[in-house]
């Protein structure tokens, strides 16, 4: 009786050492699971003011987290990572046909538009999407200010994974896979003189 | 004597077992200031939150707006990954006068608002996420369930 009343406390120190194992197998855990998040893509995003070193807005997002989340939002247009798009109405084109014959098109500018207040051009080039936008009107009025500049760089892959759906649908998931599978890039750069704004893929889990 | 110091051992050995129980899933912190006075500072054990979901009446949790409810299944997904991403800054936003981070430290989210009014610090055990979350999705189901008269 009285040996098993000596144990007692042993056993109550055994239990209290085993209900503390959790701990230790979860930092062991959170080691492991960082080496593989650092292997995962990344999409960043981040908004600077130029003239207010204040003024930041960082987001980063684990591609593979976004892959997973897109599926559970069911509102509105957005269902299992589709966003459905209604009315959409091309003029009676063909909106896939076109996105293959422009994956199809050899390099070169497919839209050049030149005017006082901004310049387009739409391109393909190495297997890249690519518009750029140059708004000149700003500039125009203020000799100072340099005009606004959006570069939009999409790959063909992922751009195709977009549409591959229904005519009437965007694949979100489809799109983020596609873009997880591509190397470190910059997706979209916006400068003009309020603000500069990147967005860009890399293996990183922060951004510089 | 030595029966009664032996037992009183015994007690304290599994009410400290029992209190690592408790903590093992690690605390809930929600610290509130402003300049206006008001002073709110929480600290409850993880463990005990989706415990204290199954007293509480489900007529309150039936007040549940529905945009919550559509919210369970991306927090069930959220939580649950989230740990695979440690240590982790996700959104920061900063301006002249306010700051916000949204994070991971370890196995917890936490979310910093500070301005120049207030001051907000919650941090929140990713496995009690899951756990109120899985308490919330049963409910649901058992109500789903439930034959309608």
């Amino acid at each position: 009786m009285y040996d098993r009343i000596r144990r007692i406390p042993a056993v109550a120190l055994i239990a209290g050492a085993l209900a503390l194992m959790p701990i230790s197998g979860s930092a062991q855990n959170s080691a492991k699971s960082s080496d593989t998040a650092s292997r995962d893509r990344w999409l960043h995003v981040r908004v600077e003011n130029p003239d207010s070193k204040d003024e930041l807005v960082r987001v980063n997002i684990p591609l593979d987290l976004a892959e997973k989340i897109l599926p559970t939002i069911d509102k509105d247009n957005f269902h299992n990572g589709h966003v459905k798009i209604d009315h959409f109405d091309c003029n009676g084109v063909d909106f896939p046909a076109l996105l293959s014959a422009v994956r199809d098109a050899k390099d070169g500018e497919f839209v050049t538009v030149q005017s006082k207040e901004q310049d387009v051009r739409v391109a393909k080039q190495g297997n890249y999407f690519l518009v750029h936008v140059v708004d000149k009107e700003k500039s125009s009025k203020d000799k100072d200010a340099k005009p606004s500049r959006v570069e939009v760089r999409i790959p063909m892959k992922v751009v195709d994974a977009l549409f591959s759906g229904k005519k009437d649908e965007v694949d979100l998931v489809a799109g983020l896979h596609a873009l997880a599978l591509q190397g470190d890039t910059e997706l979209v750069s916006v400068k003009d003189h309020e603000q500069t704004v990147r967005v860009w893929l890399d293996s990183k889990n922060i951004s510089d | 004597m030595i029966f009664v110091a032996k037992a009183a051992l015994a007690v304290a050995g599994t009410v400290a077992a029992a209190g690592v129980y408790t903590l093992h899933d690690g605390v809930a912190q929600v610290d509130v200031d402003d300049h206006h006075g008001t002073h709110v500072h929480i600290w409850a054990p993880a463990a005990i939150v989706p415990m204290a979901m199954h007293v509480v009446p489900k007529r309150e949790l039936h007040k549940f707006p529905h945009e919550a409810q559509q919210a369970i299944p991306i927090l069930r997904v959220v939580a649950k990954e989230l740990e695979n991403y440690p240590n982790t800054e996700f959104v920061e936003v900063r301006d002249s006068n306010t700051h916000v981070r949204v994070r991971t430290v370890g196995t917890k989210v936490v979310v910093d608002v500070v301005d120049p009014e207030t001051k907000v610090h919650v941090a929140c055990p990713l496995a009690m996420i899951q756990d109120m979350v899985e308490s919330l999705k049963d409910m649901r189901e058992d109500d789903d369930s439930a034959p309608t008269v």
